[in-house]
């Protein structure tokens, strides 16, 4: 590539991303912008730069490459397993840093051998990192959200629990409000007495026939998204949903389980011991953290040094499994990000389930730190 | 000493009322010219002068510093820049032009009274209906920082509206909407329910100053704050 701005050392870059079997593929700058704010959510249009086409259509500038390769392997059919590689700029409005900068990165599409595509694009990200800064101690933290679902399942929440907490994970805040509700549940109120009367009878054909005549007379029915029985099916889990408390162990329980930070090796073993103490059945979603590590460790990591943290997750729902962040040791600054994202290829319109994981790389601030010898 | 510039609301009942504050603070505007100009000034003040402006354009003066003061609803300051509190100062309530601006869902959803009901809806809408739920609204900020920041809420779409956003949801453009009322007797006529905690702001016309540091030890500036504040 001609550009002159491009980081020193690129070649470097694209060198390693050769050595590990990708194929580097490019994307235009200018994206439509709607899977973006699709997949993202509004608070991404504040971070984005959007135009508009001549007839209307919403553009942006690339704010990320997974997203554009993604589409493009979907577009261009030719098949599975691949691994994606890509180098070039995206456009991001940030507190700190220019609005333009460089991101590379890998994704790897297909491979259905789960713990060991993780391990590889973890050993990717470290790998290359290591080689463009040499002598660095490099930090990595790992977060597992299949760990975190089978915890929620493994305590018996009902499923509409479970659908919100799962949904909350990564984000601390909103997750803290959940458990609270779930301390101190609150009885549904303000329901008209008819439609109280009709869902404690368990009378839902009443109800939807109900509902539905409410629509038709208040000229709702042509253009309703949520139909009737939609309506009243989420009435009558809602109820229920509302009487649900956990008892204070559990809460604990879960409490605990989200402030569990400590080296990846001792991971097995703690996860083992919390589940015992807590007489809960982690079934796959351990078995598969175990055989991750088991790769890792086979790979010639050192598990030691990495840092599991049990809260560490995405709040997207396209986010499935592992996420992980690569640091310098010591320092905020996310160097590579990735994560496993099996739902998202579906969600962009595959016809087929293809599991998916990969990281990007942040040029710009690993070469502030290679700049600072 | 630099020339204070106040925007002042163009026309209707708050152009009136912002008037009848103006005239009891002992702050008497008069027009510069003729009756319908847009410029103004205060009788007895040196180096103070009135623009008159449409209230959306007062919210942008402000948040570009191009006027000192301004008199226009908080809820469309709030929604023109952000960290809107660090960039100006509201200084006084002026007690007209109250509206809310709120989240109102379809009265049909018997299921959906609170913003977490919608947390629950929103969640799982693209599974069920192939697309996000969509909000009609020309409050995009306003309704980022109330859905996500306070509530979590991230999986939605906005469908800017200019008007009408109540007719959104029958009209099949939107599923709910966020808008300003001030009775809510249009939402009910539409049909439409606000949410318990769906109040997202309460606003009303205010006296707002964009903060400059020249400001702090111009004494027309603390001037013109006391005397409105006095007769509020």
């Amino acid at each position: 590539m001609p550009l002159i701005d491009m980081p020193e050392f690129s070649g470097d870059l694209l060198a390693e991303f050769a050595a590990r079997r990708t194929e580097r593929v490019n994307t235009p700058v200018i994206q439509p912008a709607e899977p973006f704010l699709d997949m993202a959510g509004e608070d991404l249009r504040r971070r984005i730069f959007l135009t508009e086409s001549e007839t209307g259509a919403n553009l942006c500038l690339r704010p990320e490459f997974t997203i554009p390769v993604c589409l493009r392997h979907i577009e261009t059919a030719t098949g599975t397993p691949k691994r994606y590689s890509y180098l070039g700029e995206v456009f991001r409005q940030r507190r700190e840093g220019a609005y333009e900068f460089y991101q590379a990165g890998i994704e790897d599409l297909g491979d259905k051998d789960i713990a060991s595509a993780d391990a590889r694009v973890i050993g990717d990200a470290i790998g290359i990192l290591k080689a463009l800064l040499p002598g660095r101690k490099l930090g990595v933290t790992l977060g597992d959200q299949a760990v975190f679902e089978a915890v929620v399942s493994a305590l018996g929440l009902p499923f509409g629990w479970q659908r919100r907490l799962i949904h909350a994970f990564g984000d601390m805040a909103h997750l803290e409000a959940l458990l609270e509700r779930l301390a101190r549940p609150q009885p549904v109120t303000g329901l008209y007495p008819e439609i109280a009367g009709l869902l404690a009878s368990g009378n839902e054909a009443e109800l939807v026939s109900r509902i539905d005549r409410t629509m038709q007379e208040t000229g709702y029915s042509t253009n309703a998204s949520r139909s009737p029985a939609e309506i009243a099916r989420r009435l009558k889990e809602k109820l229920e949903l509302a009487e649900t408390r956990l008892d204070g162990t559990a809460l604990l329980l879960l409490r605990e389980f989200l402030t569990l930070q400590l080296p990846l090796a001792d991971a097995p073993a703690a996860l083992a011991g919390f589940a015992d103490a807590a007489g809960l059945k982690l079934g796959p979603a351990a078995a598969l953290f175990d055989a991750r590590l088991a790769a890792l460790a086979n790979a010639g990591a050192d598990l030691s040094a990495m840092t599991y943290r049990a809260a560490f997750g995405r709040p997207l729902d396209y986010y499935t499994g592992l996420v992980f962040e690569v640091t310098e040791a010591g320092s905020p600054a996310v160097l590579a990000g990735g994560g496993r994202f099996d739902r998202l290829l579906t969600l962009l319109g595959a016809k087929d389930h293809i599991p998916a994981v990969g990281f990007s790389l942040w040029l710009d601030r690993i070469e502030a730190v290679r700049a600072k010898q | 000493m630099s020339v204070i510039t106040i925007a002042l609301p163009s026309k209707g009942r708050i152009k009136e009322d912002t008037a009848a504050i103006f005239d009891r603070a002992g702050l008497a505007i008069s027009a510069v010219g003729n009756d319908r100009s847009y410029r103004g000034r205060i009788e007895g003040m040196d180096g103070v002068e009135i623009a008159y402006l449409s209230a959306s354009e007062i919210a942008r003066e402000l948040a570009s510093g191009a006027v000192d003061f301004g008199v226009t609803g908080e809820d469309l300051v709030r929604e023109g820049m952000a960290g809107a509190d660090q960039r100006v100062e509201f200084c006084a309530r002026l007690g007209f032009g109250q509206a809310d601006v709120v989240v109102a869902v379809p009265e049909i959803w018997l299921d959906v009274e609170t913003m977490a009901d919608l947390g629950d809806v929103a969640a799982d809408f693209r599974a069920r209906h192939g697309r996000r739920l969509q909000i009609a609204t020309k409050y995009w900020r306003l309704t980022q920082q109330f859905f996500s920041s306070q509530h979590g809420i991230q999986l939605y779409r906005i469908v800017e509206s200019l008007g009408a956003t109540e007719g959104a949801p029958a009209a099949g453009q939107a599923d709910i909407i966020v808008d300003i009322t001030s009775t809510g007797s249009t939402l009910r006529a539409n049909h439409l329910k606000i949410l318990s905690d769906g109040v997202i702001l309460k606003s009303e016309a205010c006296l707002v100053r964009a903060r400059k540091p020249d400001h702090e030890d111009d004494p027309r500036v603390a001037q013109i704050v006391e005397a409105v504040r006095g007769v509020l």
